[in-house]
């Protein structure tokens, strides 16, 4: 019965906010936004959702999801027609579609490829919208159970995965940078005791830093920099005729796009890393059990499929350890979850207790944001991309402005703008030395929820580690963080070889032999 | 992201900074409460504040370590050397003095002296378009001599405003004239405005890029200012001149 309730709700939900015209226009105006956002190289959804979570403070908590959720939609779609039409990906997202969306373009087939990445990426949304109804209540279930040994091992997990998984150079960068990010929650007073910690007598630090300016100076004033720094010139775009919605393509595919969304709702439910690993991975392996996988790279349809639904699905994906364990999926989600706080929403195992519909009602908004995309995306395409001729030159500037009154606006704090500035300028020295974003963003966000539990667990036992041991969840737990880190060192890379040669040898002996055959081709 | 063995080089100096910064944090943490009384309770060690920044600092300090050890093995000690003669020698004039360079001091100069000198003394709207009229100018004429020019210009009117500033001027001016800082702002922006002009206007192609960029960079604060003040209700960081006009056509009662 409670299934059916449950089900009922929903529709009553999608229902509610389809048949009010103020919430229609604000979710295509969002979408729109999200798109020109997603398509505009230079800029990205997780910095879309930060501006507009300025404009949403005064909304109800409803109707902000529903401008910040349509806003990460779109804007994760919207990547993909700079990838299309300019071989430049609009968001890291879309990087894998530019491999063969590009040369599909090249053939005067762009109609084609935008038309079938519409509907595979409202196809993503919606499995993964899926996903996030069924699988949220057996979260949250388990996540009940967690005490506070087990959050604090599973906010370090979610640093060091992140840390892991985006660093697009040394792990250890990413490791640092997570750290980074705890040191910043650390700032202000501690939430015990309320003792003042690293807050050099100045009052404003006192209730520590502030998530959203932090986020805004991390990802938007780095872009900035680096796009005009670099002279970021915006190529020809490629000319496209009418957008068919590839509905052959799509049934002929469903068991990849199924494969393909699994990829994304899995890697955007693991802390902090993003839609473009998924469409990365999604690609990998769609060439891999592709039948003809010479043809990736040329302007292969499965290839654009594949990588489309995926980075969707990531979407949904990122919702499951956000809404259920107070844990970001991805760097927009981490955003979402600032704009969340913002409006008095806790994330985490007593959302549906304190909220009992909260999830039902994201995933009728993720719902109606994928069809209000699909239908910007069919019938309003070509003048969404006329954005693409605006110069990188003028943008920019008004990118910055946003930037900043945008920070300004949440809480009405100058001394936000002097936050977000020297984090801005930081980041965009660590981004060149090769330090990835992402994890520090995610330290910043969990940092209270890691000290606190920390504390909270030491107390209870006393000061003994050892319930980290007796707990079953905390120890698989923390046995996954001591594989994380050790994983990364080639001391125990060679003795996993090893053991594996003795467990398994001829599994041993094939991996032997695949490089030398790579070389030989 | 820098090249490969540029970024070992650095990871060598980024990795001995984050050691030291690492270092800085436990100190700093062994100064919190540990056994000690704060606020009528008796600390333990496993519920003072510091538990949390020592193991932060600890970890900081470790990976530090462990980079700046990881890219001494990978370029070895004589790129380190190089590095250092590198640093003393003309070579990192030449590279201050490079255009990209150029481009990064005239973006970071613009954010710090928006965020730091005009939003808190000085309307938004103008500070804004000043802001906005200067970058726009700066990059989208896509001249590098052209944005020296510019960038000098706007270099010695932020001195003059951080001189007005500072010197304390603007409360006795203020009383003889209103909206003083916003007076001195305005002539600021003409006569930029003008030097921009003067130096384009032989360019055709850049003459139209300048009108473009004027009109932009009006237009914009207005849009965003408007929502922001009038729509959101959020008063401006500072509200002067501008606002004050904009205030009395919002409120005016026909």
């Amino acid at each position: 019965m409670v299934i059916f309730e449950r089900i009922g709700f929903y529709f009553q939900t999608v229902f509610h906010i389809a048949s009010d015209p103020v919430h229609i226009a604000l979710l295509f105006g969002s979408v729109i936004l999200g798109i020109i956002f997603g398509a505009m190289p230079g800029l990205t959804s997780t910095l879309g959702v930060a501006l507009l979570t300025a404009l949403t403070y005064g909304m109800d908590t409803a109707t902000a999801m529903l401008c910040l959720l349509a806003i990460y939609v779109g804007g994760t779609y919207g990547g993909s027609y700079a990838s299309i039409l300019i071989n430049i990906p609009g968001t890291a997202a879309s990087a894998a579609t530019a491999l063969d969306g590009y040369p599909l373009a090249c053939k005067g087939e762009g109609g084609r490829a935008i038309g079938l990445t519409t509907t595979a990426s409202a196809i993503g949304t919606i499995i993964s919208m899926l996903f996030l109804v069924s699988i949220s209540p057996l979260i949250s279930f388990f996540a009940l159970q967690f005490t506070s040994f087990e959050f604090f091992l599973l906010a370090f997990f979610g640093i060091l995965i992140s840390g892991t998984l985006t660093s697009p150079d040394l792990v250890i960068k990413g490791w640092i940078s997570g750290f980074l990010g705890l040191f910043l929650a650390c700032v202000g007073r501690d939430l015990l005791q309320y003792y003042p910690r690293f807050t050099f007598g100045i009052p404003e630090l006192d209730s520590g830093v502030e998530v959203v300016p932090v986020l805004i100076g991390a990802f938007g004033i780095p872009q900035i920099i680096q796009v005009l720094k670099d002279q970021f010139q915006m190529g020809e775009t490629q000319k496209f005729q009418r957008i068919l919605p590839e509905f052959g393509t799509i049934v002929r595919n469903i068991p990849k796009i199924i494969k393909s969304a699994l990829i994304g709702v899995g890697i955007g439910a693991v802390p902090g890393i993003g839609e473009d690993i998924a469409a990365w991975v999604s690609y990998g392996a769609a060439k891999n059990a592709s039948k003809h996988p010479e043809r990736f790279g040329t302007g292969e349809y499965t290839a654009v499929l594949s990588t489309e639904v995926a980075n969707n699905a990531c979407v949904g994906g990122a919702m499951i350890p956000l809404l259920n364990l107070g844990i970001p999926g991805s760097p927009p989600a981490a955003m979402l979850l600032g704009a969340l706080m913002l409006h008095g929403v806790t994330p985490g195992p007593m959302i549906n207790f304190e909220h009992p519909n909260f999830i039902i009602e994201v995933a009728a908004i993720l719902l109606l944001a994928s069809l209000a995309m699909w239908v910007v995306g069919m019938l309003l395409a070509k003048q969404v991309v006329k954005v693409l001729r605006i110069p990188t030159q003028i943008f920019m500037p008004i990118i910055g402005v946003l930037c900043i009154i945008g920070s300004y606006a949440l809480g009405m704090n100058i001394y936000n703008l002097y936050l977000m500035l020297p984090v801005g300028i930081i980041s965009y020295f660590l981004i060149e030395m090769g330090y990835p974003i992402a994890p520090l963003v995610i330290g910043v966000i969990l940092g209270p929820m890691a000290d606190e539990n920390l504390r909270r667990a030491l107390m209870v036992s006393q000061g003994s580690f050892m319930p980290v041991f007796t707990r079953p969840v905390a120890l698989v737990l923390f046995l996954i963080i001591v594989w994380t880190v050790l994983s990364q060192f080639p001391l125990f890379k060679n003795y996993k070889n090893k053991i594996v040669a003795k467990i398994f040898p001829r599994r041993a002996a094939k991996a032997a032999l695949l490089p030398k055959r790579s070389e030989e081709e | 992201m820098l090249e490969k063995d540029k970024l070992r080089k650095t990871d060598i100096y980024s990795g001995a900074a984050i050691c030291l910064f690492g270092l800085w944090i436990i100190v700093q943490s062994l100064q919190m409460p540990m056994k000690d009384s704060w606020g009528g309770v008796q600390n333990v060690w496993y519920v003072s504040p510091a538990i949390f920044p020592l193991f932060v600092g600890c970890m900081i300090m470790l990976l530090g370590a462990l980079l700046c050890r990881t890219a001494l093995k990978i370029v070895g000690f004589n790129a380190f050397r190089e590095t250092v003669r590198w640093l003393l020698s003309k070579a990192l004039l030449q590279f201050f003095n490079s255009i990209p360079n150029l481009r990064f001091y005239t973006i970071v100069v613009l954010f710090l002296s928006f965020v730091f000198l005009t939003i808190p003394r000085i309307d938004f709207f103008l500070s804004a378009f000043l802001f906005l009229t200067v970058f726009i100018t700066s990059f989208y004429f896509d001249d590098a001599a052209i944005l020296k020019k510019l960038f000098f210009f706007y270099l010695a009117g932020i001195m003059v405003l951080i001189l007005y500033f500072a010197l304390g001027l603007n409360d006795p001016l203020s009383k003889v004239v209103p909206f003083p800082a916003d007076m001195l702002t305005i002539c600021f922006i003409v006569s930029y405005s003008i030097f921009a002009w003067l130096l384009v206007r032989s360019n055709p192609v850049l003459r139209k890029k300048y009108r473009t960029a004027m009109i932009v960079a009006f237009v914009s604060p207005f849009a965003v200012g408007m929502i922001f003040k009038y729509f959101l209700l959020v008063p401006m960081p500072f509200e002067g001149l501008v606002v004050a006009v904009t205030d009395y056509f919002w409120y005016l009662e026909f």
